[in-house]
């Protein structure tokens, strides 16, 4: 397996084993820095070290720019939180469901590596027939759009799972307001009333996050059915974390989860999450839940996944990247489309991006 | 080991190859760029930049020159930290100023660990004066006039301090004269070393100051600072050096500062603890000769 040698190693170590961190040579911390950056995983290995007290140990211009990922991490979860609660604030007046998602909901349930995680924007979730007059209220207090151009509008409005990312005109964090967990272009119809029914109370807060199983479905659906996998490895590090926090703390814990994915049809992406998860950070997960879960890949499927999946995952190597990894980048990126879109709508989207390519607009030209 | 100590040849290899690895005050920087043009520009400039061999690089440029869609008959260089590009592509001739800024910018965006003041900041017998940047200041075209008349450069853009002890650190680098400074230089020290000028940037025209051996040599000597001055060039005004009261040099120091936000309480009370142990003024001045002798009164 190609990710168990070079750069690939090197950064897998780190985050699999960080004891081996206090035998990396000057160059080794300068190559981990610039990958870990890429994938932002900077403040998880600043945490990492300081839970061991390493951070004296190790070379000190590494431990300053660790300090110094921390730091700004730390800077945007608050950022991230007040966000939140200045979002919850103006909505309270409409009595509907909020749900904090992805990392500020990974802080709020309370997981342990949460604390060293880099933010960069807000995602909530609300129903989708109150969408309309969500945004409407959140323009009127101060959150804005940017310009779009009308093609990107009608790609956010018509296909996909959120509505333009909004900003307060005082604050800089971003807002996603999405209204389910899959695009709908996509063809899975997912009933996002049951996330809103089986949706939890934060303990010690007034902000409701998804359901255990709910939250980890939401992280595998969107790396394996929304992204495009290129440098996600982070995402796949959240599965893994969450996958180990909510088992050890809940007795039924994976027989729920298979029941609720193959509810939602959603057995394929949480298929991918165990898989890969294990495959790199050997997630304890019981041989029950594959083989209990409906829609997986087939074989054939799965061993061209393999291939392509963790590579593409971890950032390219800064200063080599190598063509292998940028051809499996593009394949995983043609997948990502593949199973978002149908052919009618993807080959003129595809068309059009390529045009932007070679002739971008004025505005997007930066 | 300094940049003018390497021969050309090697050096030239160095840039276009596994990256010239140059000492920028705290920081290591390594250069990448096949640009002959900008390698001669360096290779001047830097002569007394040490080289930082073998040793750990914060951050890995790139200058590159590219072809632009539309202008595929005027090559155009652009800057790359870590394979990401802050700015649109500039002419070939601004290479040198595009590779300045980018390490201005990354710099800024990413170290947190001490607090970034947007501050010029000089040592005279061994306590740093800090000139916080506003407009009008003309902060570099003052910090050069004094370097050259026996203070040392920390820095004309940043003031560094480790927000635990308060040290500042130098981060001696070429200090970027822009438009009318070029010639009031020229004319108040001949023997000031400038590189070529560089028309129609984002900022006119500049030149580029290479500060004295002495501050590259020093550039690992930390000190406190002892006064806080908000400098503002006037024509034609005789000098004025008036106290500022506290609060108000707080302000406007904290506010012009590039992460006092990011470094929440610890930002707090870093800034706190260096105004009381300062002394802050305003300072309006036109004539560089009256400037440097009140400067040297102050720090005798």
């Amino acid at each position: 397996m190609v990710y168990t040698q070079g750069h690939y190693k090197l950064l897998l170590d780190a985050l699999t084993n960080p004891d081996c961190l206090i035998d990396y040579s000057i160059a080794d911390w300068e190559l981990l820095l610039r990958l870990a950056r890429k994938v932002k995983l900077l403040g998880r290995l600043a945490t990492e070290l300081n839970k061991r007290d390493f951070l004296k140990k190790i070379p000190v211009r590494a431990a300053n720019i660790l300090r110094s990922s921390l730091i700004q991490a730390k800077r945007m979860q608050q950022l991230t939180h007040w966000e939140l609660n200045r979002i919850t604030w103006a909505l309270q007046s409409m009595d509907i469901p909020v749900i904090a998602l992805k990392g500020v909901a990974y802080s709020l349930v309370g997981l342990p590596e949460s604390a060293g995680r880099t933010y960069v924007d807000l995602d909530i979730m609300v129903p989708k027939d109150v969408l309309v007059s969500v945004e409407l209220e959140l323009n009127q207090r101060g959150w804005v759009c940017q310009k779009l151009s009308a093609y990107d509008e009608h790609y956010y409005r018509v296909w996909s799972h959120e509505i333009p990312p909004l900003t307060h005109v005082e604050r800089e964090i971003e807002v996603d307001v999405h209204h389910t967990i899959t695009q709908p272009s996509s063809g899975i119809k997912v009933n996002s009333g049951l996330f809103f029914e089986a949706a939890v109370l934060a303990e010690g807060t007034s902000y409701k996050i998804l359901s255990s199983v709910d939250m980890v479905l939401h992280c595998a659906v969107n790396l394996f059915q929304n992204n495009e996998l290129a440098g996600d490895l982070r995402d796949l590090l959240d599965c893994h974390d969450l996958l180990v926090f909510f088992s050890e703390k809940e007795a039924c814990f994976w027989e729920n989860l298979i029941e609720r994915a193959n509810q939602f049809s959603l057995g394929r992406p949480l298929f991918y999450a165990l898989h890969f998860s294990v495959l790199m950070f050997k997630t304890p997960v019981p041989d029950i839940v594959a083989s209990n879960l409906n829609n997986k890949p087939s074989t054939i499927v799965l061993w061209v996944m393999s291939k392509l999946v963790p590579v593409a995952l971890f950032p390219l190597h800064p200063d080599n990247p190598s063509k292998r990894d940028r051809v499996a980048r593009t394949l995983l990126y043609l997948r990502s489309h593949w199973i978002r879109m149908p052919l009618y709508l993807l080959l003129p989207h595809l068309i059009y991006k390529s045009y932007l390519a070679v002739f971008p607009r004025k505005n997007s030209q930066s | 080991m300094t940049v003018g100590q390497v021969p050309f040849g090697k050096f030239i290899a160095l840039l276009s190859d596994s990256g010239l690895r140059v000492r920028v005050g705290p920081f290591n920087i390594r250069i990448n760029t096949k640009s002959v043009t900008l390698a001669n520009h360096i290779y001047r400039l830097y002569e007394s930049y040490k080289l930082a061999e073998d040793e750990f690089a914060e951050f890995h440029v790139q200058v590159i020159v590219v072809h632009p869609k539309r202008k595929i008959f005027s090559p155009h260089i652009r800057f790359f930290v870590d394979g990401h590009s802050p700015f649109p592509p500039f002419p070939q001739e601004q290479g040198l100023t595009a590779l300045e800024w980018g390490i201005n910018l990354v710099i800024a965006a990413r170290v947190s660990h001490l607090l970034l003041f947007h501050s010029a900041a000089v040592e005279r017998n061994g306590q740093v004066i800090l000139f916080p940047a506003w407009p009008g200041s003309g902060k570099t075209t003052l910090c050069t006039a004094l370097i050259y008349r026996g203070y040392r450069l920390f820095s004309d853009e940043f003031g560094l301090m480790d927000p635990d002890n308060g040290d500042f650190f130098p981060i001696p680098r070429l200090m970027p004269l822009k438009n009318e400074s070029i010639q009031v230089i020229r004319d108040y020290l001949p023997e000031a070393i400038l590189g070529h000028e560089i028309p129609k940037t984002l900022k006119g025209t500049i030149a580029h100051v290479r500060p004295p051996k002495e501050s590259f040599m020093r550039s690992e000597e930390t000190a406190k600072a002892k006064w806080i001055i908000f400098p503002k060039w006037v024509a034609g005004s005789s000098l004025s050096l008036e106290p500022l009261p506290d609060s108000e040099a707080f302000l406007l120091l904290a506010s012009n500062s590039f992460n006092y936000e990011v470094l929440g309480e610890v930002g707090f009370q870093a800034v706190t603890h260096l105004i009381r142990t300062c002394s802050c003024y305003k300072l309006v001045y036109s004539d560089f000769d009256d400037v440097i002798s009140a400067m040297n009164d102050l720090t005798d």
